[in-house]
């Protein structure tokens, strides 16, 4: 039964049905036939590993504090990363939706808008990890184990709750910030909210012997209280495994902060529109003198801009910084053993400065605002795409001029081979984007992957190879190389040199 | 050689988008003219203003800009001409000034001669008082000034502008009008498309008419209204553009 226009139920359909096709990625169609087959063949696997997981965990006490603990700790990671995607979903439909005007100038109360738009929120945060975490639902079913169903109310009462708090947040960033800085600013604490999960996940790796010990000591301690079993804090683990009474009060205050959050903060949700809306309208006052100067060379011409055109989109800045905010667990781990540090820093500012500079040349290169004016002008195009690919470089190879000054000081030969891996992965990660780029939009530079598989894997395939090339021969300063390693340099240099090749052979044919 | 060739020339100029959009177009306009092509949608405008840029290949025919073979030598044509699309070329994050000191590099103008043209523009165009903000928060009409002011840096001889009216108030219309006649007063040359016909009535000395990519109908309004049976220009444009 189709549910009447103009009614919530009506606008609910609308918004899971742009929330399905916000799942492409590209957010234009719905995703693929290819891609829905896909997903369904893994959550069949996901089934599978159901069964047998719900199989051997059959004789498990829920009760065991123990259990009850680790539970509390996966649900809280999990919340965290909920609560990351929950503030992402939360600025895509508070700023980049473009059909809320059309929403708001319909007879539809505005309650019922951000009512359906907080559950369409709470739905989208929700849908992925039912999507991983049913499949053991189900095959408890089938088991005959019914606790395992508390997996519906727990996900979706979590996610409720989270994406509650993301909104608030958000909202509340508007009235602090103004809407201008808001977009930004929350998108990075999502982004931190999803990375702090991954960089506590490792704390235990990273902290010492003694610490572990004394916080394994102080675990024990707490676990063996009388009533453990029963603190508030394990009650959304409780009702996880499926308690009825737990399961209940997490539903019922889940249900209360939404139906609190979505009756008391409509009004300033439309407020909130409206300041996003006139955001972009809203001039500068002058607060400083302008600076500019004619007559630069074309080159230096076209750097400036692209300089300026990056460092005063703040939304896109903090898009490329984030991404390398996910590569630093990494580096605290290996960094943690001293006798691999040297090839961690060959390996990892490799790494890093591949993966920025593939990025800031795809936002150059490829996401240019208005290719047209380029293409009508009597600029020569190679000398404007060299400048635009000087222009990528330059920046990453300032930012880590520092420490590998620092390191060629002090261990000569180890910073000039580290200097040559980083220069290496800098220039193939720039030649690749200006070989193989496609045109892009700026305002898509998470998606740009999607727009560029053939580039992407080059790129990917690029860092590697140099990130290995620095892993081997940073650690050959140190110690005589083996024959293994020899065979790993070698072969990490042919990768990258046919890498290279292939991006040449693969380039775009430009007019 | 001709000593003064003519500011455009199009001989049988053919572009195909699976049908013909350009289909064999001949076309001349005169230096210090002003040139205004009129059409329906769909009748090729869009599509020949492109071709003329460069942005576009022709499948066949030729382009003569100001005598140089628009295929032969690129570079040189577009030096001396500038486009204006109905939807601004800008950056939204750069401020106005920035905007015209990076089109002035792209046509390589020199300082002592881009800096004060681009004091000038602003002013005339009523935009010095938003030099300090940046371009994504400019109306369209203010955007619109702005792109006029970048096509007019270089000074150019040749000034294509495609629906350059679209979305502008009266005063900014106003404006722009001013900017364009005071272009022609100075000897260049400016063919636009409209769909404003008074605009083309009241500025251009010729009008050249197209439909389905081929030109119909060319000449001032008073023997475009000797070819018909008189009246406005909309009359005659009605008349000529009617489905047979």
């Amino acid at each position: 039964m189709r549910a009447a226009p103009g009614s919530v139920g009506w606008l609910l359909r609308h918004e899971l049905r742009l929330a399905w096709f916000n799942a492409s990625g590209a957010g234009k169609r719905r995703p693929g036939n290819a891609a829905i087959g896909l997903a369904l063949l893994g959550w069949a696997a996901l089934h599978l590993l159901g069964w047998v997981t719900v199989q051997r965990l059959a004789g498990v006490a829920g009760d065991d504090p123990r259990i009850l603990f680790v539970i509390s700790a996966v649900l809280a990671g999990g919340a965290a990363l909920m609560l990351s995607s929950a503030i992402k979903s939360s600025v895509l439909v508070l700023f980049e939706r473009s059909d809320l005007d059309l929403l708001l100038s319909s007879p539809l109360p505005s309650h019922s808008i951000f009512s359906v738009r907080l559950a369409g929120v709470a739905a989208s945060t929700a849908a992925v990890y039912l999507f991983f975490l049913a499949p053991f639902a189900h095959a408890g079913l089938l088991q005959g184990q019914w606790r395992w169903l508390g997996v519906y109310p727990g996900v979706i009462s979590v996610a409720a709750l989270c994406s509650c708090a993301a909104m608030l947040l958000t909202l509340g960033l508007v009235r602090v910030l103004g809407a201008r800085r808001t977009r930004v600013v929350a998108q990075v604490i999502g982004a931190l909210a999803g990375a702090l999960f991954v960089i506590a996940s490792q704390l235990h790796s990273l902290s010492s012997r003694d610490s572990q010990g004394r916080v394994r000591e102080m675990l024990d301690g707490l676990l063996r209280q009388d009533g453990m079993g029963g603190h508030p804090l394990l009650l959304p683990a409780r009702a996880m495994l499926g308690e009825p009474l737990p399961m209940l009060l997490l539903a019922a205050l889940a249900a209360v902060v939404f139906v609190l959050t979505a009756r008391r903060t409509h009004r300033f949700f439309a407020h909130g529109l409206q300041l996003a809306a006139s955001a972009a309208r809203a001039g500068t006052a002058p607060t400083a003198p302008l600076r500019h100067r004619f007559g630069r060379s074309l080159f230096l011409t076209v750097i400036v801009k692209e300089w300026r055109l990056i460092v005063r989109d703040p939304h896109l800045l903090s898009q490329v910084l984030l991404q390398l905010l996910f590569l630093l667990p990494l580096f605290f781990l290996v960094f943690q053993r001293a006798d691999v540090q040297v090839q961690a820093l060959g390996a990892g500012l490799a790494l890093l400065c591949g993966s920025l500079t593939g990025a800031l040349a795809w936002i150059a290169l490829s996401a240019e605002d208005a290719p047209d004016l380029l293409l009508v002008s009597p600029a020569s195009l190679a000398t404007v795409r060299r400048a635009k690919l000087a222009a990528a470089i330059m920046p990453v190879l300032a930012l880590v001029a520092v420490p590998l000054l620092w390191l060629t000081v002090r261990m000569p030969a180890t910073g000039l081979l580290v200097c040559f891996v980083v220069g290496g992965a800098v220039l193939g990660a720039g030649l690749i984007v200006f070989w193989c780029g496609r045109p892009g939009v700026r305002s898509n530079f998470k998606g740009r992957g999607k727009g560029g598989v053939v580039m992407n894997m080059l790129e990917m395939f690029n860092s590697l190879a140099w990130g290995a090339l620095g892993w081997f021969l940073a650690g050959a300063t140190r110690s005589p190389l083996s024959d293994t390693s020899a065979l790993a340099v070698t072969g990490s240099g042919a990768l990258a040199v046919v890498v290279l090749g292939a991006a040449w052979v693969l380039r775009v044919k430009r007019a | 050689m001709n000593a003064h060739p003519p500011a455009l020339r199009l001989a049988g100029l053919r572009k195909d988008f699976g049908r013909p959009a350009v289909d064999g177009l001949d076309l001349v306009v005169r230096r210090g003219e002003f040139y205004a092509l009129l059409g329906p949608n769909g009748a090729g405008k869009t599509t020949t203003l492109r071709l003329v840029s460069g942005l576009l290949a022709p499948d066949a025919g030729s382009i003569e800009v100001l005598g140089i073979d628009l295929a032969d030598a690129p570079a040189a044509a577009k030096a001396r001409m500038a486009y204006l699309p109905d939807e601004p070329m800008l950056y939204g994050k750069l401020k106005p000034f920035e905007y015209l000191e990076f089109v002035a590099g792209l046509w390589g103008v020199r300082a002592d001669q881009a800096e004060p043209r681009a004091r000038e523009l602003l002013d005339w165009l009523d935009l010095s008082r938003h030099a300090h903000e940046l371009t994504e928060g400019f109306s369209r009409g203010m955007k619109q000034k702005l792109a006029l002011a970048g096509a007019l840096i270089h000074e150019p001889e040749l000034l294509i502008l495609d629906e350059p009216l679209t979305g502008l108030d009266a005063a900014a219309a106003r404006q722009v009008k001013d900017l364009l006649l005071a272009h022609v007063a100075k000897g260049g040359t400016v063919i636009l498309t409209t769909h404003i016909l008074e605009v083309a009535e009241r500025l251009a000395q010729r009008i050249g008419i197209i439909r389905q990519g081929r030109l119909i109908a060319e000449g001032t309004l008073d023997e475009l209204r000797a070819h018909t049976r008189g009246g406005s220009l909309e009359d005659v444009f009605l008349q000529l553009t009617a489905t047979p």
